[in-house]
């Protein structure tokens, strides 16, 4: 396709972009005589960085997309693909299987498989992590290629901005690279935070690290019970390997706490320990080469000790945007964590945007930074107009019961509506398969948050048990069409499913009767 | 790469080849042995310029399936005097992948007198890597 072409094409389609009218001059003038080297230029090439460069050079672009890992305080590093692909969903969903698996070869016994010497399963650590870093790899040099193949220029530097419309790249070797675009995306994404206690940097490692750790991680403490700290203490717990949790305030804060709790009974079930209400103070090295850590319990002023062989630092992860030099592009719509305030993912400066973990408020999922990448290609280079729903998105924490939700948690609902105006479903269940191993069912629950009035809109769908993130998916599209607990009640089960528990819901917790399953297929 | 012309029958190279058959001698020419190719330049002297027809194996260290493989190509092909054998680690040769659009490895790309005449993708099994060295060679096989 000549420049010619493409300005024509855009003349015809482009309308002006919310509040930046001169844009649409401005494209068509840098198309027709290369004012800048690219039209997009992306720091970042993680989930919302590629989906977006992708989408915007089968619409005409011409793209870069930088990308650098900076190495983590143990020194830990990897290939493009961001996030989610190196040290996130990924490796995260392999060693979930792995726990899982390692469970499932127990549970066969049970069903008549004849497993020779069950006690001595256990574990290749050095094996699990080379098949789960072989398949990174794998996923890095796909991207590359993909790349390579759409023409989309790859430089691997460090990003900064020189001035609204410059990049410098710092490479490895020191070498910086100059290049100038039209539009800009930030798409850094975050790294986790480490506490300011003796020893965090030195000694400790995080979900940066544990997924390609050298050595097998032994008795672990992880510090946090957010998702990331739950999942890792969840799967290294099913593993063979003791896990301890540090809880400063409540377990998957902001989510439902009634199934967060859920959700930390099986853990706790499952033999991981937990420490409420405290936070680190100090994490030494000992001579045999272990660590010991000292914590203190909030609410009664207690200190407490242990040694480990690993501490694993889950307290939060805050966004790159120091490094960027936001203020020579003009960039300051920041918030207090140092996250980018970006209504429809533009910030303050017309031409530069933000996509992804890097976005204040914005729920910090891979399939959000990907949808919101692709539709801002869309509204850049195809002059479509639909702008990202970030509302009602639903997520999953694969801890080693899932827990998957969509939409409001109880809590939640509760504030925005008030309690008179809910009607709460809920109920405990069997699934099937269960019995026969004699798994563990206290904790397989599940509920539906529904205005009171008819037709009981449903706010959230909440749901603690195996597949959770399966069960959810599908839910989640209903949600988005505004099912009822009408429609749902009248819709038909598949037997015998976990997921059909959402349809045989009946039980409310205003009626105070028993939410416990009395038999299955009545 | 692909605009590389093969070398004729009267090339240094082939003669060179026929001495060293004929008098076991060791040449610069690989003869027998894998062919590692680390870049470009290689890719070009030793396979595309090669008088013997060469079987290129796209192989990756990450890559499990090709671990099956390419051990299985060096089993069958090293004996043969009339086939060469070259890897091409995808991670250290980002043109070449490029340039034979390797989407997924373990890719096989059969190389005679500078042209592909076959190329499959994955893992195969040893009838069908034998199949291929049959049409390369023309059904002869060196003892």
């Amino acid at each position: 396709m000549t420049i010619l072409n493409n300005f024509r094409r855009l003349t015809n389609f482009v309308k002006p972009l919310r509040g930046t009218e001169s844009l649409f001059v401005i494209t068509a003038r840098s198309l027709a005589n290369g004012t800048y080297d690219y039209d997009l230029a992306v720091i970042g090439g993680g989930s919302g960085g590629l989906a977006c460069a992708k989408e915007a050079v089968n619409l005409g672009a011409k793209v870069a997309v930088l990308d650098y890992v900076t190495p983590s305080p143990q020194g830990t590093k990897w290939g493009l693909g961001g996030t989610c692909v190196n040290v996130g969903c990924i490796p995260k969903k392999l060693m979930h299987q792995a726990a899982l698996l390692g469970e499932s070869i127990h549970e066969a016994v049970a069903y008549g498989w004849e497993v020779p010497s069950l006690n001595d399963v256990k574990i290749n650590w050095s094996a699990l992590t080379e098949s789960v870093q072989n398949h990174i790899k794998s996923v890095n040099w796909v991207t590359r290629v993909d790349l390579r193949e759409k023409k989309i220029e790859y430089i691997n530097g460090l990003g900064e901005f020189k001035d609204p419309h410059t990049i410098i790249a710092t490479l490895k070797n020191g070498s910086k690279k100059e290049l100038t675009a039209k539009n800009i995306l930030i798409a850094v994404g975050g790294r986790p935070h480490y506490p300011d206690i003796p020893g965090a940097r030195e000694y400790c490692i995080s979900s940066d690290d544990i997924f390609s750790l050298s050595h097998p991680p032994g008795k672990t403490l992880v510090v946090g019970a957010g998702y990331i700290g739950l999942e890792c203490a969840g799967f290294l717990n099913s593993l063979g390997y003791s896990a301890t949790v540090l809880v400063r305030s409540v377990p998957l804060r902001g989510f439902d706490q009634q199934m967060a709790s859920m959700v930390t009974n099986e853990m706790e079930e499952k033999g991981v320990k937990f420490h409420h209400k405290c936070v680190p103070l100090s994490v030494e090295k000992l001579e045999s080469g272990q660590l010991k850590a000292r914590w203190l319990n909030t609410e009664t002023k207690e200190q407490s000790e242990d040694v480990f062989d690993t501490v694993l630092l889950a307290t939060g992860r805050y966004a790159l945007t120091e490094q960027l030099n936001l203020a020579a592009a003009g960039v300051n719509s920041l918030s207090e964590s140092g996250k980018i305030v970006a209504e429809g993912e533009q910030t303050n400066v017309g031409h530069v945007f933000a996509v992804g973990d890097v976005l204040e408020a914005r729920p910090e999922l891979t399939p959000v930074a990907i949808h919101a990448g692709r539709l801002l290609a869309r509204r850049l280079f195809a002059g479509a107009q639909q702008h990202m729903d970030y509302d009602n998105v639903a997520t999953t924490v694969f801890t080693p019961l899932e827990y998957g939700c969509v939409g409001l948690g109880e809590e939640q609902a509760v504030s925005r509506h008030g309690a008179d105006n809910l009607e709460i479903y809920h109920a405990f269940y069997k699934p099937t398969e269960f019995f026969i191993p004699q798994r563990n069912i206290r904790n397989c629950y599940l509920k539906a948050v529904a205005l009171r009035e008819a037709p009981q809109r449903i706010l959230g769908l909440h749901f603690v048990g195996p597949v959770a993130g399966e069960v959810i998916q599908g839910f989640a599209a209903a949600i988005k069409c505004g099912i009822t607990m009408e429609q749902l009640m009248n819709t038909v089960g598949i037997h015998p499913t976990v997921a059909e528990e959402f349809t045989r819901l009946n039980i409310t917790k205003r009626s105070g009767k028993d939410p416990n399953p009395a038999s299955c297929c009545s | 790469m692909s605009n590389v012309i093969c070398q004729g029958l009267r090339s240094p190279v082939r003669r060179l080849a026929v001495l060293s058959k004929t008098k076991a001698i060791s040449t610069s020419i690989v003869h027998n042995e894998t062919i590692l190719v680390k870049n470009n330049d290689e890719f070009v002297n030793k396979v595309m310029n090669n008088e013997k027809p060469v079987i290129v194996n796209f192989h990756a260290e990450w890559c499990e399936p090709c671990k099956i493989l390419t051990p299985k190509l060096k089993e069958l092909i090293e004996p043969l005097t009339n086939l060469d054998l070259a890897v091409v680690d995808v991670e250290d040769n980002a043109e070449l992948v490029h340039a034979f659009e390797v989407k997924a490895v373990p890719a096989v790309i059969a190389i005679k007198n500078g042209l592909i005449v076959d190329k499959f993708i994955g893992l195969v099994d040893t009838d069908m890597i034998n199949n291929l060295i049959d049409r390369m060679c023309g059904k002869k096989k060196a003892t």
